[in-house]
């Protein structure tokens, strides 16, 4: 008989570290103060910074004058532990949310952390165990937390939204909300309003059923979910086959966080793509609500209406970006989207009617859509086996990540891709948890290039553009400094005169950026903070940087104390 | 309980990766024994995992849980060198040393379904083959499931 040495008890790992454990007490964010954000920019209290999703700061101790003197301030990296190492490991996504001084963001692989946003010092930390093999379509990522009611939401890989205490990070509740056999899961930023937690799904190129759902910030608790694909009898239920199966595995998935009018009380919600996302012949009909904004009425979870981008969409042309809310000036309430097929829409956000449709990439050969709203495809894959070319290509001209809205300018600042795609239609039947395309897709690594385009939503010009030859694969931010702050492919991030596009400044951060910028100032001292990391789906938007330098590190920059 | 290997392990055996320094210079990850965790009356599971003298990998190297929650691993180095374990765990990983002829226990919560990797991240270990596997069977709660009829599954 062996005597074996007491190993003891197995220990947190971040016992193994200088994390402190606890972050200080904040103030309460409701949902009053985080509707009056636009009122406390020293702050980044909501995914976008405000409800209506301008990701525009009134922050302008940073500006055109001084921007050239920008230096980081702090940089914390993620790192992994573990055998895992791809583009997934390193797609640090989200948009870091600042509490008076107090930074909460979320990276991959299931990480959320409170760092102290002055120094970078880690106070607490939260591993949620995602296992390894649920089914992702676009990485293994996270968009980022909310932050209210002295606690952390985050949506887990494995599609459970989860509740932490903001001061210790500790698990408060956990509700599982996807079935990962089915092939869900979750990568959205939750969005708090009132006293409910809101998230969409993720599992459209797997072939679930999409929704939308509200649950108790305090308990959990569902309080009602929307599909965005109808059964049979519902109401859009009859651009569906009704005979088939087709509604039962249509997409249409909630994977960006939605914007909010608290005067409407709507939420403005982008869907997913139907599934399969190629083959249309197993699924006709115009497919509501995918590829749409739906208004979702927050206090029921019901629809109001509906604005549809691509119908029948043959092309992977999700709408889930954002919707930025802003007004125009005889007061009419409108919403801004720029859909990955190429055109960027104006609507009429009390009830869905088209103010206004213009292409804002260069190149769009799927189909056309007139001023009036018509859609006519031209190219799509709709022969077995026969490739077929199209611009934008499945990441479209604009993807997840978001533009920005300087109200001074009354600009839009769109980073664009100008990728094409060539997809060959392959039938396959339908399988829970196996990915349902209909086609095989081949991003172009050749022949690309991006841009920065300032338009104005009002008119459809284009005021300005900031060329680079890379497309643009990250969210950008607006300040009252008079600039635009854009991270690169190749690891720049910028800063841009608003009202010229001139480069400003830049900064080499050693791996590329797919995440979305925030702003929020301590002490009197502004800071800019972009989570940077080369990864994600990046063969589905820019496979030609594949092999590019990979890291997750979040950049933390601020003007010179002296 | 551990299961036999059965043809896999033959199969292994026969290609030269089912050990250290055959036709690999370590082993392959994931490429051993079966086992099994057992259910307490309150719901805790319960297995134990060794590592043999100079395999350098874990005994079972997958072990499988009929369901998520709480679970209780005994871990022991049989080994003549030092190892550790960093396993995953909802709220962080939890971390053992191991040094030669130890033994200890770490306790761990995970959702269900799925796969969950750890290792030893000592050295060059994981290379090596000290890399094991959790699996998790069951479903999801009907509460988290769509609403939609049975859909077929490869």
């Amino acid at each position: 008989m062996t005597d074996y040495v007491d190993a003891g008890e197995a220990i947190p790992h971040a016992q193994l570290s200088n994390v402190t454990g606890e972050a200080p007490a904040t103030g309460n964010v409701d949902h009053e103060r985080i509707r009056g954000a636009r009122s406390e920019p020293e702050n980044w209290l909501t995914y976008y910074g405000t409800y209506d999703g301008k990701r525009h700061s009134d922050l302008d101790q940073i500006n055109t004058g001084n921007v050239r003197r920008l230096t980081p301030a702090w940089v914390f990296q993620a790192g992994a532990v573990g055998m895992q190492s791809g583009a997934s490991t390193y797609s640090f996504e989200a948009a870091p949310i600042v509490v008076e001084g107090v930074m909460y963001v979320s990276g991959p692989d299931g990480k959320a952390w409170a760092i102290d946003a002055r120094t970078g010092q880690e106070l607490w930390r939260y591993k949620h165990a995602s296992p390894y093999d649920v089914s992702l379509c676009c990485g293994n990522v996270n968009r980022g937390l909310a932050v209210a009611h002295g606690k952390v939401y985050m949506y887990t890989l494995n599609a459970h939204l989860i509740a932490l205490d903001a001061r210790t990070g500790k698990l408060v509740w956990d509700t599982v909300n996807g079935d990962v056999r089915a092939g869900e899961s979750g990568s959205v930023a939750p969005l708090v309003v009132k006293d409910m937690v809101i998230c969409g799904s993720a599992g459209g190129e797997f072939g679930v059923r999409g929704h939308l759902d509200a649950f108790d910030a305090e308990t959990g608790e569902r309080r009602w979910r929307c599909y965005t694909v109808p059964k049979p009898g519902e109401p859009g239920s009859e651009t569906w086959p009704d005979d088939g199966e087709a509604w039962q595995r249509g997409g249409a998935n909630c994977w960006v966080t939605p914007t909010y009018d608290p005067e409407l009380e709507l939420l403005f919600q982008g869907t997913g793509n139907p599934a399969p996302d190629f083959d249309g012949a197993v699924r006709p009909g115009d497919n509501l609500y995918t590829d749409s904004t739906v208004a979702v009425d927050v206090n029921t979870g019901e629809i109001r209406w509906h604005y549809q981008f691509t119908p029948h969409d043959l092309w992977d042309y999700d709408s889930t970006m954002e919707n930025v809310l802003f007004d125009a000036p005889d007061g009419r309430k409108l919403l801004a989207h720029a859909d990955k097929n190429g055109y960027f829409f104006v609507l009429d956000r009390t009830n869905g009617e088209l103010v206004r449709v213009f292409p804002f990439v260069d190149r769009i050969t799927w189909g056309e859509i007139t001023p009036e709203g018509k859609v006519t495809p031209k190219i799509y894959p709709d022969e077995e086996g026969v490739p077929v070319h199209f611009w934008p290509g499945p990441a479209g001209g604009k993807e997840w990540t978001h533009m920005s809205y300087n109200p001074q300018t009354g600009l839009i600042y769109i980073p664009v891709q100008e990728v094409g795609a060539t997809a060959t239609r392959r039938r396959r039947e339908f399988k829970e948890s196996i990915p349902y395309w209909g086609a095989g897709v081949a991003v172009d690594i050749e022949d690309f290039y991006g841009f920065v385009s300032a338009v104005d939503p009002l008119t459809g010009e284009e005021k300005w553009r900031w060329n680079n030859e890379y497309p643009m694969c990250a969210s950008n931010l607006s300040t009252a400094g008079g600039l635009v702050f854009q991270g690169t492919p190749t690891g720049e991030f910028v800063a841009l005169d608003a009202a010229t596009g001139e480069k400003l400044w830049s900064f080499q951060c050693g791996s590329g950026h797919h995440s979305s910028p925030t702003t929020f100032s301590v002490d009197g001292r502004q800071y800019i903070a972009v989570p940077t990391g080369w990864g994600g789906w990046i063969e589905g938007f820019l496979p030609g940087l594949l092999g590019a330098a990979a890291g997750d590190a979040l950049f933390c920059f601020a003007l010179p104390e002296s | 309980m551990t299961t036999t290997e059965g043809d896999r392990a033959a199969e292994l055996a026969a290609a030269g990766l089912d050990g250290q320094n055959r036709t690999a210079l370590g082993r392959l990850i994931n490429t051993g024994s079966i086992g099994y965790a057992e259910e307490d009356a309150d719901g805790v599971l319960r297995a134990t995992v060794r590592i043999p003298e100079d395999e350098l990998r874990y005994d079972p190297a997958i072990l499988i849980l009929p369901h998520g929650g709480d679970i209780v691993l005994t871990l022991i180095n049989d080994d003549k060198n030092t190892h550790c374990a960093v396993l995953p765990s909802n709220g962080d990983p939890k971390f053992i040393w191991l040094v030669n002829h130890a033994k200890g226990t770490a306790t761990l919560n995970l959702d269900g379904p799925g796969t969950y990797y750890y290792g030893s991240a000592s050295g060059n270990d994981e290379g090596r083959g000290l890399t094991g596997a959790i699996v998790i069977g069951g479903e999801v709660p009907d509460h988290a499931k769509l609403d939609r009829p049975p859909q077929p599954r490869p």
